[in-house]
């Protein structure tokens, strides 16, 4: 096991899915914190917040986003994200997470740089570890 | 007087050979020139016998015999066309007539001319022999000829045009009332080739809707060339007409399946995507929840991971009852369009949402002065109403009472209905192209499920319609329906 992630973000509208990411973390002990938003508005605005004050030790470590939300869907905050995302001295890994096999959400996704990787939910366990293992290894 | 050897140059040079029978014995001369074409007759049969066996060809043999046998009669009168077979082999044809005998000459003195027609015959065949192509086909595939004088203003129509404007046979077309066979719509195009046609000689070939006689509109593909005088004026225009109304019918339908195949296809992937986000995110929670049952120890946590599958079964039943909803919404082609009035839709609406109206004070005011009715089905527009409505509502402006002005009216001949609201309204830079799509909300609104407007948009179109929206933020939104 690496470094263990400090901060994890999930932005996401299912509720028992993030209740059940959140167990996920918890038993595996895979990060110590947890930031939560239920759409991509709520997390831009975050991060807009820490932008203007300057607080970049609240930046989360990797980030799960969700493509299918209400307000803001997944796309929309990624538009939004890359504009700021440079902004940042802090290195942010960002999953595309979502139920959606479709190859044309899977194409799109991976034509954003800044986009790690794409993920089709349900994610099993050990790729949890994997990916809190590797990245901060 | 010719003697016989001027008489028989002459007869030679127009091709015209005779015979002089002595009508007491019968006997039989051929003159030099029938010899020099058919050949010398043997001597060993009758010159008679030889002739039908050898000469004539047998088609002829039964009436010209009968012929011959007339000429001993009272007032023979022979004139018949036949095939001789020359000295070549080859058979010619001939006209065979009997030299009218004056009054007490010759009386016991027959003469049968035999007059060249072959040529006069072979060009009559061509004639008809193309007459007859020609009116197979024109027959076989509606094509009609036509004649437009445009010196003296007159119009000269075929057989089969006349047919194909379900016009009788002596109909005579009024050069002044040319443009009501063709449609409405189509007046103004045909006007406009054969001005063309007539004052600059330009040639036409197009695809245009006629009128019969009696009413019935079809497709013809009309093909016109100007016709000049040999001082190079256009003095006509000539062309024809084909009836592709069939064709055309078929192309236009085949366009419309392929329109109603596209649309169906675009229904059948925005369902694949509502499974793909929907259905599998329920299916995905549930393996998520199996994976940490496992991993799960104290039968505390067991419990509580139980408790999710309860959220899950109910979440799965919701959106599966969406799709039915939707699914059931999108099976219309099995309706029937009726006579369906405005005002009483949207009062089967306002009823269905009165408690909502009063609720949120809304106000709704309508106008169907315009167009009171449309040939529709009646669920389509209550559901089409119901979801504007209660978007309008759901959608208004903090702190403003809902007003929502609803108006229908023709224009072009279209049928048009215009929603409109004093709501929030939507950024349509931001929203437009997904505004009809499915679980799209653009209001950071609880209510919102995203589903109405995609249903409203696939009601629409469905029954052949559009629908388009204008919107301000803060201002309001409009929706416009055409049916």
């Amino acid at each position: 096991m690496g470094q263990k992630i400090e901060l994890a973000c999930i932005i996401d509208d299912d509720k028992i899915y993030v209740n059940l990411v959140r167990k996920i973390i918890e038993i595996k002990h895979l990060s110590e914190n947890l930031l939560i938003f239920k759409n991509g508005l709520e997390a831009l605005d975050y991060f807009k917040v820490i932008l203007t004050n300057m607080t970049e030790d609240k930046l989360p470590d990797i980030i799960f986003l969700d493509l299918n939300m209400p307000v803001m869907d997944g796309w929309e905050f990624l538009g939004e994200f890359i504009k700021i995302k440079n902004n940042f001295d802090k290195k942010i890994i960002l999953y595309v997470v979502s139920s959606s096999i479709d190859p044309r959400d899977l194409e799109r996704a991976k034509s954003f740089n800044l986009v790690t990787d794409y993920l089709i939910k349900p994610i099993e366990l050990k790729k949890f570890e994997q990916i809190f293992d590797r990245d901060v290894a | 007087m010719l003697n016989d050897l001027q008489l028989n140059s002459i007869l030679e040079d127009f091709d015209i050979a005779y015979w002089k029978i002595n009508t007491l014995t019968n006997e039989i001369t051929w003159s030099e020139h029938f010899e020099a074409l058919v050949g010398k007759p043997s001597t060993q049969d009758s010159i008679f016998n030889y002739f039908l066996n050898n000469i004539l060809h047998k088609d002829y043999k039964y009436d010209f015999r009968t012929a011959f046998e007339s000429l001993s009669s009272e007032t023979p009168q022979i004139s018949q066309e036949i095939k001789l077979k020359l000295q070549n082999d080859k058979y010619r044809w001939f006209e065979c007539r009997n030299l009218k005998s004056k009054e007490n000459s010759n009386k016991d003195t027959a003469v049968l001319l035999f007059v060249n027609i072959h040529q006069s015959k072979r060009d009559q065949y061509t004639i008809e022999e193309n007459f007859f192509y020609y009116r197979e086909t024109a027959e076989m595939t509606s094509t009609g000829g036509w004649y437009i004088d445009t010196l003296h203003k007159a119009i000269y129509w075929d057989d089969v045009t006349k047919k194909i404007l379900d016009c009788p046979g002596d109909y005579q077309v009024d050069y002044e009332e040319r443009l009501r066979f063709y449609a409405t719509d189509h007046q103004e195009k045909a006007l406009s080739m054969f001005t063309k046609c007539e004052k600059y000689g330009i040639p036409f070939k197009t695809e245009i809707k006629m009128v019969t006689l009696y009413g019935r509109e079809f497709w013809v593909r009309a093909t016109g060339k100007p016709v000049y005088n040999e001082e190079q004026e256009i003095i006509g225009i000539r062309g024809v007409f084909q009836n592709i109304d069939e064709n055309k019918n078929n192309e236009l339908n085949l366009q419309n399946s392929l329109d109603i195949i596209a649309a169906q296809n675009s229904r059948l992937f925005n369902f694949a995507h509502i499974v793909s986000h929907n259905l599998r995110s329920h299916s995905s929670n549930l393996s998520l929840v199996v994976q940490l049952l496992s991993e799960t120890q104290p039968l505390k946590d067991k419990m509580e991971l139980l408790e999710n599958i309860a959220d899950i079964s109910e979440n799965l039943d919701v959106a599966i009852s969406k799709l039915n909803e939707m699914v059931t919404h999108q099976d219309v082609m099995t309706k029937e369009r009726k006579s369906t009035s405005f005002s009483s839709a949207l009062d089967v609406v306002m009823a269905s949402v009165s408690s909502l109206i009063k609720r949120e004070g809304a106000t709704i005011i309508s106008d169907f002065k315009a167009l009171k009715e449309i040939q529709y089905i009646p669920e389509y527009l209550e559901s089409i109403l119901l979801n504007l409505i209660t978007n309008a509502i759901k959608y208004k402006q903090p702190g403003r009472k809902p007003v929502i002005f609803i108006q229908t009216y023709l224009f072009n001949d279209q049928s048009f209905m215009e929603i409109s609201d004093n709501g929030m309204g939507i950024d349509l830079d931001q929203f437009g192209e997904k505004m009809f799509g499915m679980y799209k909300t653009f209001h950071r609104n609880s209510d919102a499920k995203g589903i109405g407007l995609f249903i409203t948009k696939n009601q629409v179109e469905t029954l052949g319609g559009s629908i388009s929206v204008t919107s301000t933020v803060n201002i309001g939104t409009t929706f416009k329906i055409k049916f």
